[in-house]
């Protein structure tokens, strides 16, 4: 080995020695915090993707988290999910019930300097009716003709009958405000992209990287309580485990995960809180109570095979008193997650939710559930462990699909499957994709399915799920009543809920629909889905989340209404600055450029060595 | 040559309209009807919305109708609206993710088949070395290691620092959000995102060229000619480097330029451990959500690479072996 050469080499391990320990130092400081004045930017991150960021299109429950910082409802929630003033400071209702009149604040200026009038409020809610807004418009299907503008601070519109859904008792009307300059000029308004947004809220969305982040700033014409927070980064992670990670590291100051074990591996460590709240979600197994032997009535004509057993409710009933929801939130969710029952969850608004008590309440109960069948007279005749129909028909063995993409109605599975063994109903137990067991439910090809809903605060749109002109129609075509439930008395009763003025009146009516739907038992509710959330305590102060609801602590960062008041109360540890996590990691550019030389010149050592011993062996 | 070259391109033609009249019947047979994919479970929603949601995205017209609308639309490259992105043209979409796309698989190809070819050349050559028996070994384990569990243990050890690893890199993403970087800042940034996917791909990558280059190298190893060569007394490198390894790279050119081919598909697995905003993932969320609008383009784009890459070998093979020519 030339002398030439072994210089080369020595130089070159010099230089990545001094990049190592450059690499050290940069390290440490790459570590070190903020320093105070700069920016206060609070990034969070999430595992999914926004379907839109125009409230027009968008559907997804993550979609919200950028309208709650940027637009105004005109009856907004409060943190326990109860109505408080929005942008319409008062509401009249006419004798008849039938005509409401809005009065509005007049303070309120876009982020474009031009000031939110009545003219926005009618064009958004004409604007969303004529559209068919995807979410927006189904608040306003009693709203009869347009809206109308009084005067610059005045609305009103006519509905097709009386009802307390517009008089702001409750926040229902879940229709964000959007500016009128903006979308009028709109040639195809659900098709906007509405990035960066006009907004009205103390935040306003700037920029958004597809499949990355999403970047709000400050609304400069915000005049209401000023925020502590500049900037708000979402970073979309397509892992959880990514995301966990990005927490410990202060990569993120917040996320929200969906996975048990990975919130629990987040548990006890420094500087990190977490919080198990729980959202208005369920997770049920749903039963096929007749597709196939109900009579035809409108739309609907009998289709499908499912098993004549689930017309029984008795049988329902059994399979209900089967199904142990303690030990599946125990097992399945980890102890998360609260037991199920009705079809309006525990978070919902104020008054809303029956809970069953006493006899009412359907208790896990095997015993009970096989003395129900044998009463009921299905026995098993033939001593081969499966139930026969009455008289010695057809076996109760049931098709049970669950979802490939939900990993518990996959891990559920076996537990039910058990349960109903030992009651004498057999179940063949097959994980699908969603468009599968989609098509599968519009056919009514089935027996008993697993998958899960995310309701409104308001009970309105869980109930009318299950009306009879919901059920998929004729074994094509969509419908939301994916049990194919069909009572009369149930649909009467959610057209006079809808129609009752007085709240406690309406709350009676609906209460009684979950006790109707929940003794019919079309659906077995397992649970009531958790949400997990953890934060960096170490930068952020717990105080200034705003969990709603409060008790059981719900979502911390306040996401049913608009604007949310989380958005200015949220603050830094040691209010003014040293919060947030817009700094960059990794090591610094002058290790790379010493790495790259390195690199280089142990390439160029052994070229030359290389040559060297071929010009050596070529005299040799 | 020249009737070589257009038979070759004609028949390029030819795989590409079968793949593309393909593609629009296979997405259609796929189960599930796509908006309520996309709508099922969310808040508050009804029939009339899904049907709406099918009229909006074209999905309510007759199937003779939306394929030649499909047929259009892939002729002008305009492939409509993502589904699932709502707002999004599907062809900015996909356009947006090529470049991250590129950087990442297409580096990772292009330095693991180098290394790769090298540890196999040398392995080949010294077989029954203790370097052979060594790289032989750990090359069939990186080929056959799950991408995604390694993924996951670099990111442990790398992004959140476990033991006698420093938590260096940035834990996933492209770069920083809001930091505002530009210029060689921002190419700093972007390498830090990168070095964990990249190696991770690299090291995965790399055990296929290995394998395939010493086992075809110890083919030629075998042959006369080589025989021949030593018999001249040409020195040993002379017999590696200009009789040996220029016809044992024949196969691997194949597969080398196969698999630039099959960069635009990106690295699902390794796209979604380190949050890499690639075509690969987003294949995925496409199908997952029956965007018939994004799925157009990206199996357009896909075919059209492959497709490409393959007439490339082909024309590159004739080059090199006049053998393939005169068939």
């Amino acid at each position: 080995m030339g002398s030439g050469w072994r210089r080369v080499l020595l130089l070159a391990m010099g230089v990545l020695l001094i990049g190592g320990s450059a690499m050290q130092a940069a390290f440490a400081q790459e570590a070190s915090p903020a320093d105070d004045g700069e920016k206060v930017t609070f990034t969070w991150g999430s595992s999914g993707e926004p379907s839109s960021l125009n409230p027009m299109s968008g559907y997804l429950a993550l979609d919200f988290y950028f309208w709650t910082a940027s637009y105004h409802l005109l009856t907004d929630f409060d943190q326990n999910l109860g109505a408080e003033p929005g942008l319409a400071t008062s509401i009249d209702v006419s004798d008849d019930g039938m005509t409401y009149t809005y009065h509005l604040r007049d303070d309120i200026v876009w982020s474009d300097g031009i000031p939110l009038t009545a003219d926005d409020v009618a064009f958004t809610l004409n604007l969303y009716k004529d559209n068919h807004a995807y979410l927006p418009q189904n608040y306003l299907t009693m709203i009869d003709g347009d809206v109308r503008v009084v005067d610059e601070s005045t609305i009103e519109f006519d509905s097709i009958h009386p009802t307390s859904l517009y008089s702001g008792e409750v926040a229902y009307m879940y229709d964000y405000i959007l500016p009128k300059h903006v979308y009028e000029d709109i040639e195809k308004p659900k098709q906007f992209e509405n990035v960066p947004n006009v907004g009205s809220g103390p935040f306003i969305i700037s920029e958004y990287e597809v499949g990355q982040f999403v970047r709000m700033v400050r609304n400069p014409e915000w005049t209401g309580e000023e925020p502590y927070v500049d900037e708000i980064v979402t970073r979309l992670y397509k892992n959880e485990d990514a995301l966990a990670e990005a927490l410990r590291q202060g990569e993120v100051d917040f996320v929200y995960l969906t996975s048990a074990n990975i919130y629990n591996s987040l548990q006890n460590e420094t500087g990190i809180n977490t919080v198990a709240g729980t959202i208005p979600s369920f997770s049920e197994i749903g039963m096929n109570t007749g597709s196939a032997y109900q009579e035809p009535m409108g739309d609907f004509v009998p289709h499908g095979d499912g098993h004549e057993a689930l017309t029984d409710v008795r049988v329902r009933q059994a399979i209900r008193m089967a199904i142990n929801s303690e030990e599946l939130t125990d097992r399945v969710l980890l102890g998360y997650g609260i037991p199920g029952t009705t079809i309006v969850p525990p978070v919902s608004v104020k008054g809303a939710r029956w809970e069953p008590t006493g006899d009412d309440l359907i208790t896990w109960d095997i015993p009970g559930a096989n003395a129900l069948l044998d009463e009921a007279g299905y026995l098993d005749a033939d001593g081969d462990g499966v139930r026969e129909m009455p008289g010695g028909g057809e076996p109760l063995e049931f098709r049970y699909y669950t979802r490939t993409s939900e990993q518990t109605s996959v891990d559920a599975a076996p537990f039910v499957s058990e349960w109903l063994d030992q009651i004498g109903i057999k179940t063949n137990v097959e994980a699908i994709s969603s468009g599968r067991l989609g098509d599968i439910i519009n056919e009514g090809t089935y027996e008993l399915f697993s998958w899960g809903w995310i309701p409104d605060p308001d009970p309105d749109s869980a109930l009318s799920w299950f009306t009879c002109d919901q059920r998929p129609p004729d074994g094509k075509t969509y419908g939301n009543n994916d049990s194919y439930y069909c009572n009369p008395e149930y649909d009467e009763m959610y057209d006079a809920q809808r129609a009752a003025t007085d709240p406690a009146e309406r709350w009676e009516i609906v209460h009684e629909m979950q006790r109707m739907y929940y003794e019919d038992s079309a659906y077995a509710i397992m649970w009531y889905d958790p949400t997990f959330q953890a934060y960096r305590a170490d930068r952020w102060d717990p105080e200034s989340f705003r969990p709603q609801p409060i008790d059981p602590p719900g979502d911390l960062l306040e996401s049913w209404g608009g604007p949310s008041d989380v958005w200015l109360t949220l603050r830094p540890v040691g209010a003014g600055g040293g919060g947030g996590s817009a700094e960059t990691r990794g090591i610094s550019a002058w290790v790379w450029i010493a790495i790259a030389v390195g690199v280089v010149l142990i390439v160029a050592a052994i070229v030359l060595g290389r040559r060297r011993r071929v010009s050596d062996e070529d005299t040799a | 040559m020249r009737r070589y070259f257009l038979g070759k391109v004609l028949q390029a033609f030819l795989t590409l309209v079968f793949v593309l009249l393909f593609n629009f019947v296979l997405f259609r047979v796929m189960p599930g009807d796509p908006a309520t994919l996309l709508l099922r479970g969310t808040s508050n929603f009804n029939p009339d919305t899904v049907e709406q949601v099918r009229a909006d995205l074209g999905l309510d017209k007759p199937l003779p109708q939306q394929f030649l609308t499909y047929v259009a639309d892939t002729a002008t490259l305009n492939f409509g609206e993502s589904f699932f992105l709502r707002g999004r043209p599907a062809r900015e979409v996909i356009v947006d993710r090529i470049g991250p796309t590129l950087l990442l698989v297409g580096t990772s190809t292009i330095v693991s088949a180098i290394v790769g070819l090298i540890i196999g050349i040398y392995g080949g050559w010294r077989r029954g070395s203790a370097f052979d028996v060594g790289s032989l070994g750990f090359t069939l384990f990186v080929y056959a290691m799950p991408e995604f569990w390694f993924g996951m243990l670099v990111l442990m050890a790398f992004g959140a620092g476990v033991g006698p690893f420093p938590a260096l890199f940035p834990t996933g993403g492209y770069d920083t959000p809001a930091a505002d970087l530009t210029g060689f800042a921002h190419a700093i940034d972007v390498l830090n995102h990168m070095v964990m996917p990249f190696f991770v791909l690299t090291v995965a990558y790399l055990g296929e060229y290995a394998i395939i280059m010493r086992s075809s190298l110890l083919d030629i190893l075998g042959d006369d000619f080589v025989q021949t060569a030593r018999a001249k007394g040409v020195r040993e490198k002379q017999v590696l480097w200009q009789h040996a390894v220029p016809n044992a790279l024949l196969p691997t050119l194949t597969l080398t330029l196969l698999s630039l081919g099959y960069v635009f598909s990106g690295a699902i697995t390794v796209e979604w451990v380190f949050s890499w905003p690639g075509l690969g993932w987003l294949t995925v969320q496409a199908v997952e959500a029956k965007d018939f609008a994004l799925l157009q383009g990206l199996f357009l784009l896909f075919s059209v690479a492959v497709i490409v890459a393959n007439v490339v070998a082909d024309l590159l093979y004739a080059y090199l072996d006049p053998r393939v020519r005169a068939a």
